[in-house]
């Protein structure tokens, strides 16, 4: 009885639903892609960057990484607002995804590079490779391989952290199904579909990664 | 000497003038701009929430239709922005919406953040009954004595708040409104007590179903609040509220009233002012 109630509203709400979880995936997606790109520069930086600039970097990832998105997504809606940055809601929310992410990312290239034994890189030097074509051509492709599981995991992560722009008023999916909700008391029902549709979207991202995985493991 | 004199009057004339284009008028702001920003929810029903149609729609939101109807004569001059209740104030101070209506409680400690319009709403708790039940009213509850169980949201005061009106009642404590509803429903419990608003929806959506019990209690006022410093602009909100209850926009206000809340209001009585009685 009540679950045909909760399909029915659900049915009912198709469009706005539907328009939830297109936005809940234009800012993942967009913040994973601005966070990956910005964090692969704060990775390098972090492993190769002179003394000072890793000083800052580091305090810049430290940061990020010890601030609750929350705070985060709060900060950049109205700090940069008083700053006389008029972001809107959703730019806003995507720029705190984004630093977020690219504060995580920076530290698993970091990790990733570090893992590969320091050999590695004075065998290229011994060879005469030029730093660009170290590595690009040896450490890179190793690292990639380390690099990936973890960025999956920061990736669902990020899926998850979208539901906090709800709090400044982007309707991303959980947002839009709480205005069923609110309308239809079906909360316990509706939930579970919101959730369910999270485990989705993140059980396809894991799946997407471990394809990739297995494609560019190394033959054995 | 009158030279200097003259001279310290032009510069402090300068400076005060220069002040008050640096002061803020919002509502020429806002009549230049063409449309109002108004900040509410959209997950309260009856306040702000989205009808089937995805329209944003409720009391609240009727509320600042009344008030771009008074900037533009046109209640569709608007701009919602989409706030959670946290954000009602941060959102105020950052200049991102105008007015704010969505449902603010009046407090002394928000009144210093905020400047507060007239009141358009009195909020209380009540007990919602079921029309078949064995209860028809606050005093047979009150007679019943510990026989009686009322369901009500989980929170700390929610024990000590249904003893102010049920001294005796059991009091079972749910996660969330449908619950709430669910044990009434169910017979579990005799009474649901939440907000009066919220009762009042919800009996008037399903029409013979439930009876409100009659009794309200833990008064709070319900007002507008804009950024504080700009007296132009509160006394327009203002007067737009405080006409809609007692004056030319009446109609308006009590179709809203009734359509959200169930109740017919009888019109503000001609000749003396009510509100100075």
């Amino acid at each position: 009885m009540e679950i045909v109630r909760a399909f029915d509203a659900i049915w009912a709400a198709r469009w706005p639903i539907l328009d939830g979880i297109a936005n809940t995936l234009l800012i993942s997606g967009l913040s994973i892609l601005f966070g990956t790109a910005l964090g692969v520069g704060v990775g390098l930086l972090l492993s190769y960057g002179g003394r000072i600039v890793r000083f800052f970097v580091r305090v810049y990832s430290d940061f990020l990484r010890g601030t609750p998105v929350f705070v985060l997504i709060l900060a950049c809606f109205y700090i940069l607002s008083v700053i006389g940055l008029q972001l809107t809601a959703f730019q806003a929310g995507i720029f705190a995804l984004m630093l977020f992410c690219s504060s995580h990312v920076g530290e698993i290239v970091r990790g990733a590079l570090q893992a590969i034994p320091p050999g590695q890189t004075e065998a290229a030097k011994s060879i005469g490779l030029t730093f660009r074509t170290t590595f690009f051509s040896v450490l890179l492709p190793q690292a990639l391989r380390q690099i990936l599981p973890t960025w999956v995991n920061t990736a669902t992560e990020i899926v998850k952290a979208s539901t906090l722009l709800s709090i400044i008023g982007v309707v991303e999916l959980l947002l839009s199904v709480q205005q069923v909700i609110s309308r239809t008391y079906l909360s316990l029902e509706l939930y579970f579909f919101a959730g369910f549709v999270f485990f989705l979207i993140n059980f396809v991202i894991e799946k997407a990664g471990r394809i990739v995985e297995r494609k560019i493991a190394i033959p054995t | 000497m009158l030279r200097k004199l003259s001279t310290f009057g032009m510069a402090a004339l300068v400076l005060c003038s220069s002040g008050s284009i640096a002061l803020a008028d919002k509502l020429q702001d806002v009549l230049d701009r063409g449309y109002l920003i108004a900040g509410s929810g959209s997950t309260n029903a009856p306040w702000h929430f989205k009808d089937e149609n995805n329209e944003l729609v409720g009391f609240d939101i009727d509320m600042l239709r009344l008030i771009a109807k008074g900037l533009f004569d046109d209640p569709t001059k608007i701009e919602f922005v989409n706030q959670s209740g946290d954000a009602r104030i941060p959102n105020l101070a950052t200049d991102k919406v105008d007015v704010t209506c969505q449902f603010m409680t009046v407090t002394a400690g928000r009144a210093q953040q905020v400047e507060f319009t007239h009141p358009y709403y009195r909020e209380g708790v009540g007990l919602m009954l079921m029309a078949n039940g064995d209860y028809a009213n606050h005093a047979e509850l009150l007679a019943a004595g510990d026989d009686v169980t009322v369901s009500v949201l989980q929170n700390v005061y929610a024990e000590e708040m249904v003893h102010a009106a049920l001294p005796e009642a059991s009091v079972d404590q749910y996660e969330s409104v449908d619950l709430m509803y669910q044990a009434l429903n169910s017979g579990r419990s005799a009474a649901a007590a939440t907000d009066q608003s919220s009762l009042s929806w919800f009996i008037a959506q399903n029409p013979d179903r439930y009876l409100d019990a009659g009794y309200g209690w833990n008064p709070q006022s319900y007002s507008c609040a804009v950024k504080p410093g700009d007296q132009r602009w509160l006394n327009f909100v203002n007067s737009v509220l405080h006409e809609a209850m007692t004056g030319v926009e009446f109609n308006t206000y009590a179709a809203s009233f009734k359509k959200w809340f169930g109740a017919e209001l009888s019109p503000p009585k001609i000749g003396f002012p009510v509100e100075f009685k």
